[in-house]
């Protein structure tokens, strides 16, 4: 594993401008997961854990 | 080598996804984990009908005297003596693991021979951790053992000693290192320690439910967090401020966001990366996975020991890689509780650790069905294959951590012998499952031995990894920890275990 270049590896990968596909990817995971975790937070606030 | 030919091993074997004999097992390490893991359970619990199967497991006490270090776990073994307690576990152990070694089609000669190596190191490794001088915790202990100083770490400050001595190994005996990579499987160690810790944990929820199904929550919002909010930000920083190409840039992010090797792999796979992608992520994952066990937990007993549940939540969102976080959700607890013992309060044990083990299980479930939908985008939006490339649903079967299926049956089958069963046998549950979890410490240890060995700090300094590095150092410690920090805090800021009978 350690005898791979990294270096080289790395150098080989071409520079790739982010497509509308992965802005749409980061957008809505970004956007569902906070409104999910606001969704959590709000159940936990009055279903709170308790012992 | 072609690419669904990697994926084949990577699934089998994410360790070493070079190996051969992965290939073409029979059985994949997961699924041999689910059989050790279930094996040893239901030894454990023929104590329940007064059958002591396992008892003779060596276990380890803090120690002066060493004499007085090791003794079996049961008092009917009582004769065998610590001596005959630890050979006993080491050939039982070697037998099995041997076996497990025939199945995974490895090299039974060479396993037996560096598994002696793995094991007897390790063991001592944690012997030594228990020495009075590092171990012992309450000022009564320091006057019982008749020392004036302690390091304090508790006796699983064992696992520190036996990362430590991995990581001397890896990296000062590389040759020795590579003798014994055979027995270095931190992954089959590890998930053959959550099958156990499932009915560990069982026992620890049943006399606490609510808070157990409070559990369920955090562990759904921890798939939030991993899979939507980290993956996402991570993704956009490897892409945007450092220009890593997607092939890169997906691996990576689910690498450091998701569940280290695991993930990293997964997802490489899924999106039809070159196998040297997520191959080399994995070994950097490896190795901060070390930097946060070794650092984490001790930043926890300094500024969380208010707040146990938080804290264990923590680790379980933090650290990367099964066995790393599952092991610094164990070395947390012992520290908590030790400086809460010594401030007089005692705490229940197991809370913690099942806190940090549940958070972690509930990550990995959602592996697959990440991979797939990754997969599923690449191959049908970013670099459109022929249709029979593209991602399928079997994928996510194909992807899912087998071991869990065993964490689930020892949780609810401890669940039920706890509950559902008349007094009597209820009564005899924690002390048979105790017996498990002997076994469950020593796979622990050997977890921690193998990831050090597999810890070559060297790695860091090759050429090209700075930049890799720099993302995970980047997104790790300036995102990751503090979001998983704070909304650990939200769900369990303020709620503590129940304190010890």
């Amino acid at each position: 594993m350690s005898q791979t270049n990294i270096q080289e590896e790395l150098n080989r990968a071409q520079t790739e401008p982010l497509l509308p596909i992965e802005k749409k990817l980061i957008g809505w995971s970004l956007g569902i997961g906070i409104v999910l975790l606001v969704a959590l937070a709000l159940l936990n606030h009055f279903a709170p854990a308790t012992f | 080598m072609r690419r669904n030919e990697f994926m084949s091993e990577a699934t089998v074997n994410e360790f070493r996804p070079q190996r051969a004999d992965a290939v073409t097992a029979p059985i994949s390490e997961d699924w041999l984990a689910v059989v050790l893991g279930l094996s040893i359970f239901v030894l454990a619990l023929a104590a329940v009908v007064n059958v002591d199967l396992i008892g003779w497991v060596v276990t380890t006490s803090v120690w002066s005297n060493f004499g007085q270090a090791l003794k079996a776990t049961s008092k009917d073994f009582s004769s065998l003596g610590g001596y005959g307690a630890l050979v006993a576990t080491y050939v039982a152990l070697l037998v099995v693991l041997s076996a497990g070694a025939v199945a995974l089609r490895a090299n039974v000669a060479r396993f037996a021979l560096a598994f002696t190596a793995v094991f007897w190191i390790a063991y001592a490794s944690w012997v030594i951790g228990n020495y009075a001088n590092f171990a012992a915790v309450t000022p009564a202990e320091q006057q019982k053992f008749g020392i004036s100083w302690s390091l304090k770490l508790t006796n699983e400050g064992g696992y520190i000693f036996a990362l430590i001595a991995g990581l001397i190994i890896a990296n000062f005996f590389p040759r020795f290192a590579e003798a014994v990579k055979e027995a270095v499987r931190p992954e089959l160690y590890i998930k053959v320690a959550i099958v156990i810790l499932g009915g560990v944990f069982a026992v620890t929820a049943a006399s606490k439910l609510g808070f157990a199904s409070s559990l369920l929550l955090r562990g759904v919002a921890a798939i939030v967090e991993a899979y939507l909010i980290y993956w996402a930000v991570v993704y956009y920083v490897a892409r945007k401020w450092f220009g890593f190409n997607r092939e890169w840039a997906a691996p990576l992010a689910s690498g450091i966001s998701i569940c280290g090797v695991s993930a990293a792999i997964a997802v490489g796979g899924a999106i039809r990366a070159r196998p040297v992608v997520p191959v080399l992520v994995s070994s950097l994952v490896v190795i901060f996975a070390v930097v946060e066990v070794l650092i984490l937990p001790f930043i926890a007993q300094a500024f969380l020991s208010h707040q146990p549940l938080v804290a264990g939540a923590w680790m379980g969102l933090a650290v990367k890689t099964d066995g790393a976080a599952v092991a610094a959700g164990g070395i947390t607890e012992s520290l908590i509780l030790a400086k809460n013992a010594a401030e007089g309060v005692n705490y229940q044990t197991g809370w913690i650790l099942g806190t940090a083990t549940t958070v972690k299980v509930f990550i990995d479930i959602f592996i697959g069905i990440w991979a797939f939908v990754l997969g599923y985008i690449w191959t049908n939006h970013i670099n459109v294959t022929p249709d029979q490339d593209k991602a399928k649903a079997k994928e996510i079967w194909q992807r899912f951590p087998k071991f869990i299926i065993g964490f689930v049956i020892t949780f609810a089958v401890g669940l039920y012998l706890a509950l559902g069963t008349p007094a009597d046998i209820a009564k005899k549950v924690p002390a048979a499952i105790g017996e498990a979890n002997t076994f469950r410490v020593i796979f622990f240890i050997l977890t921690f031995f193998s990831i050090g060995v597999l810890s070559n700090l060297k790695t860091l300094w090759q050429e090209g990894f700075g930049k890799l590095a720099a993302v995970y150092v980047l997104s790790l410690f300036g995102f990751v920890i503090w979001v998983g920090l704070l909304i650990s805090w939200i769900f369990f800021g303020g709620v503590t275990p129940p304190l010890a009978s």
